[in-house]
């Protein structure tokens, strides 16, 4: 018997999914178990993925495995997706951040699942807001400086409190928090957010 | 609730990444729990993180991983547990699953309970109660450490604490917290050891509580 998805086979290279689609492919996964957005899904996230955590410094195994669990998790808890609360990228970042944290890893097999799902069928708006914040943080990402950017990417990146970032940067703590306030200050001015 | 004192930029950041201990990550689940303004944060944090993801450049995956992860789909789910309860209806929602020890006298108005996580065993999280009018003894800490306010209040050198405020304090803080009128019940986590200044602290080391 062939595979299951052997047509669907996710090679094919086209552009990237905007943040607004990647919502409704969720949304379709969640309401219909609907494979072919599934494979869709996982061409834009899952070797976004891996190359995240390669980033972080896991091995090249490591990362294929979070980047394959995550995308188990994603089919899996698609129903809890809210595009009104959260952008499709940042719900995956948490699904994998979870997965890659140890602590956080054993707690999801005692998780008490007891959040309500979301509405399976996401206001059309709610997707396009969802898409439009996405966007808005995109940007503010690419306006940080070169410095501000380094510092945020390392506290992603690198699962280290400040002070080896400061270490690695050959710069004084101070710096490295202050760099970081900043950088946060602007991120959350180009978000436009309350102080 | 009227929440003035919240976890820092940098703890936020740190939970946003996963970069906390599971004790510091409960504690500010706590916080997160009771405070809409630190939610909005912490989600244009993991925000950024999403952005980041977003726009990685995609890395070669094993020829076999869409098949391999299709294959896995429908494998057995993620294990669900019946919701435990916490122990004490007055303990916040966080602590399900957490097995509260006996509560320990630690001095005069002052006893406190290890808060075991079965998810993370290593974890360094307790309950402190302080009765009306007590003080702790002066301490300083040895790294991050996180207090969450559950009920009561109380005051140091660094302001007055109520229901829903955090403290977040590093090893730059010695303080001597003061309960209000009311006593205060508080849920803290310590990245290091906790160190007692004076004789308690020695007393309590010798009987190892710590």
């Amino acid at each position: 018997m062939a595979l299951p998805g052997a047509l669907l086979t996710p090679v094919e290279s086209t552009a990237p999914l905007d943040a607004a689609a990647q919502a409704r492919l969720i949304g379709l996964v969640a309401l219909n178990q609907d494979r072919q957005a599934f494979a869709l899904l996982f061409k834009h996230f899952a070797p976004r993925l891996k190359s995240f955590h390669l980033r972080a410094g896991l091995s090249d195994a490591a990362a294929e495995e979070l980047a394959q669990e995550t995308m188990i998790l994603l089919w899996r808890k698609a129903a809890r997706f809210d595009p009104a609360c959260a952008g499709a990228a940042t719900w995956v970042f948490t699904i994998t951040r979870n997965l890659r944290t140890d602590h956080a890893r054993r707690r999801i097999q005692a998780e008490v699942e007891a959040l309500p799902e979301a509405d399976p069928a996401a206001s059309a708006e709610a997707i396009y807001m969802s898409g439009e914040r996405a966007e808005m943080m995109r940007g503010a990402l690419a306006a940080l400086s070169t410095e501000q950017r380094r510092v945020i990417e390392l506290s992603f990146f690198a699962d280290t409190p400040h002070a080896a970032i400061a270490t690695a940067l050959h710069l004084p703590l101070g710096t490295v928090k202050s760099r970081i306030r900043l950088a946060l200050a602007r991120l959350r001015d180009a978000l436009g957010a309350e102080p | 609730m009227s929440i003035q004192h919240h976890p820092t930029d940098d703890t936020l950041l740190r939970f946003a990444a996963g970069a906390l201990n599971a004790g510091l990550t409960l504690v500010t689940e706590a916080h997160l729990h009771v405070c809409a303004q630190c939610r909005a944060r912490l989600g244009e944090f993991e925000a950024t993180g999403g952005a980041l993801l977003d726009e990685q450049p995609p890395a070669a995956l094993a020829p076999t991983a869409f098949a391999d992860v299709l294959a896995r789909l429908d494998g057995p789910a993620v294990a669900v547990r019946p919701p435990v309860p916490p122990a004490n209806s007055d303990m916040p929602a966080v602590l399900a699953g957490c097995e509260i020890g006996r509560w320990w006298w630690l001095g005069r108005g002052i006893r406190y309970s290890q808060v075991r996580l079965p998810w993370a065993p290593e974890a360094n999280v307790m309950l402190l109660r302080v009765a009306a009018n007590r003080a702790v003894f002066p301490h300083t800490h040895a790294a991050h450490e996180l207090t969450q306010i559950l009920r009561g209040g109380y005051s140091d050198c660094t302001g007055t604490y109520g229901p829903g405020d955090m403290a977040d304090a590093d090893d730059t803080l010695l303080h001597q917290p003061w309960a209000d009128a009311e006593g205060c019940l508080c849920l803290a986590a310590l990245e290091g050891p906790m160190r007692l200044d004076g004789w308690l602290g020695r007393w309590q080391r010798r009987l190892g509580l710590y």
